[in-house]
């Protein structure tokens, strides 16, 4: 799951996967913009098929606060 | 303490450093410089300026990096009379090469902005820490150009806005007017240097001796809250897209600063009727001042929404006395109340030309500079956007806004969306209009919306065309690109 939500932040940041180490967070890079942020959630939502809580998004600011809640949706 | 009477906003500033030398001008992280270290290291920048032999009136480009020698540069080349060119370094590669191509630039300041051809220096190779002793030239003017300022280009190729020491300090002085802004008051800057909305808000807090956080963006809003609660912020500036972010990531957890904030500036685009209200049951007592402006107008207008609150849908009045606004037809004659026509600016911030000689023509009916804007006038005087002139879809011979249509089509719950003409495929009408959508909450097909339409708009107005999008494209400012969906 790590790998893959990775793989789709780099994917819709148009950046190297390289890049998107675990500490990266939002406003870090140009790309991870606002704009860029909800992308990130509308297409974690999508290709996961989950749905963020409202209470988290706020604390959704890094790849790994993003893999975290992806796992923890992931094993309700 | 040296001098530089052609920049009052400079004046205003070394006045802070003289009076309240420890007073915090400028807050970048840990970072705190006072207005006495501020002025004492745009002297120094300025000697490092003079001592790669630029002159007045020649040209740098400088990044807007959200970093204090930013702030140390761009005034040192006020101070000396040479003129800013402030890009966005992460713009798109062909943008960053006209502007090169147009203003050539002598030496190009910024960590990223590397230009083949070009002098280039990174803010860390400017010795900020040394005073160099610099020889001021004793010739410049108010009235000689302090910036020029590429604008958009939505409708064409960036264009170069000339704008003078008069003209920003004029800005920053009906802003401050009409907002309040002072000299206790910290603001927290997270909006982009490289557009007249950011840049200006710096001038406007550094003119009234008070402190600006600086902040990446918004993108990260636990940090951005953290900044309003670590540093007292009392005031900020954000476009309405902003808003529509901090609602979908954060909800109302912004309400907490309700009591802190003396003032939000809002500006750039359209704001819904619906943001307005809910801004006004958050923050019952802070001043929300929604501006009307442009690059070349900067701030023409302003709505406060609680002292307005029955005329929301109104751009407001002109921004100080020193501001005039008329609403003129074609040939430049002004227009009774009430009948749409070109909204044309003129005051003490209106530039007085762009930089090309070609992109003047046309642009001022004598001093009044036309926005290309449509709207009009009430009898009490303020004035009401129905459209941009050029943008008008023309049905048939009859005009209509595509404001007027989107804000019909978000009124039944789409997220987003965008009108623009398309040649009727019958042939007949010219144009028919075409919107974008971007869906939103309610679960809405496009039979139900053109339905609901007819009850909202006549005939001629209800797009004829529909394509569900992503996004809307949109400048970092948060206007529509109409083109952009055209091509």
């Amino acid at each position: 799951m790590e790998s893959q939500v990775k793989e789709i932040i780099a994917r819709v940041l148009n950046v190297d996967i390289a890049v998107v180490t675990d500490d990266l967070s939002s406003g870090d890079i140009p790309e991870w913009d606002s704009v860029g942020n909800l992308a990130i959630i509308s297409t974690l939502e999508q290709e996961l098929d989950l749905e963020f809580p409202l209470e988290d998004l706020f604390d959704l600011t890094s790849v790994r606060s993003l893999i975290d809640e992806v796992n923890k949706l992931s094993d309700v | 303490m040296f001098d530089a009477p052609h920049s009052p906003v400079l004046c205003d500033m070394i006045r802070h450093a003289v009076n309240s030398p420890d007073k915090i001008a400028l807050v970048e992280g840990t970072e705190r410089v006072s207005y006495k270290r501020l002025l004492a290291n745009v002297y120094s920048a300025a000697g490092y300026l003079q001592s790669l032999g630029l002159k007045p009136g020649n040209r740098i480009m400088l990044s807007a990096q959200k970093e204090v020698e930013f702030v140390y540069l761009y005034f040192a080349a006020h101070l000396l009379g040479i003129v800013n060119v402030v890009v966005d370094a992460a713009s798109p590669r062909d943008r960053l090469d006209y502007i090169m191509d147009i203003a050539k630039p002598l030496v190009v300041f910024g960590n990223n902005l590397a230009v083949d051809g070009c002098r280039c220096c990174s803010f860390g190779d400017i010795p900020f820490d040394k005073c160099d002793a610099v020889s001021l030239p004793s010739d410049l003017k108010a009235t000689d150009v302090a910036d020029v300022m590429f604008t958009t280009g939505t409708t064409g190729a960036p264009k170069g806005v000339c704008l003078s020491h008069a003209n920003i300090a004029g800005s920053a002085s009906n802003t401050n007017g009409f907002i309040g802004t002072c000299f206790d008051d910290v603001e927290a800057l997270a909006l982009p240097l490289s557009h007249s909305f950011g840049l200006g808000r710096m001038r406007c807090v550094l003119s009234v001796g008070a402190t600006l956080v600086l902040v990446g963006s918004f993108a990260n809003l636990k940090s951005f809250f953290n900044v309003l609660e670590t540093e007292h912020v009392t005031g900020f500036g954000m476009v309405p897209a902003v808003w529509q972010y901090i609602k979908r990531l954060s909800g109302r957890r912004i309400s907490k600063f309700a009591g802190q904030l003396r003032y939000i500036e809002i500006g750039s685009a359209a704001m819904p009727l619906e943001d307005k209200h809910l801004l006004m049951e958050i923050f019952p007592t802070t001043r929300l001042c929604m501006h009307y402006g442009l690059t070349e107008a900067s701030r023409a207008m302003f709505c406060e929404f609680h002292s307005d609150a029955d005329n929301l849908d109104s751009v407001g009045h002109p921004a100080s006395s020193l501001v005039d606004v008329r609403v003129l037809d074609d040939d430049g004659q002004p227009l009774a109340n009430g009948v749409d026509g070109e909204i044309c600016v003129r005051g003490n911030m209106v530039c007085s030309s762009y930089f090309l000689p070609q992109d003047n023509h046309d642009a001022f009916h004598g001093e009044w500079f036309r926005t290309g804007d449509w709207g009009h006038r009430d009898s009490n005087g303020r004035f009401y956007l129905t459209g941009r002139k050029k943008e008008l879809i023309n049905v048939g011979g009859e005009k209509v806004s595509p404001v007027t249509i989107e804000k019909a089509i978000l009124s039944l719950g789409v997220a987003d969306c965008a009108c623009v003409a398309v040649p009727d495929p019958q042939g007949v009408l010219g144009e028919v209009p075409k919107a974008y959508l971007v869906k939103g909450d309610v679960a809405l097909e496009i039979d139900d919306i053109k339905q609901r339409l007819s009850d909202l708009l006549p005939p001629h107005e209800i797009p004829v065309q529909w394509e569900w999008v992503d996004l809307i494209p949109r400048t970092s400012s948060g206007k529509i690109q109409r083109l952009k969906l055209k091509s």
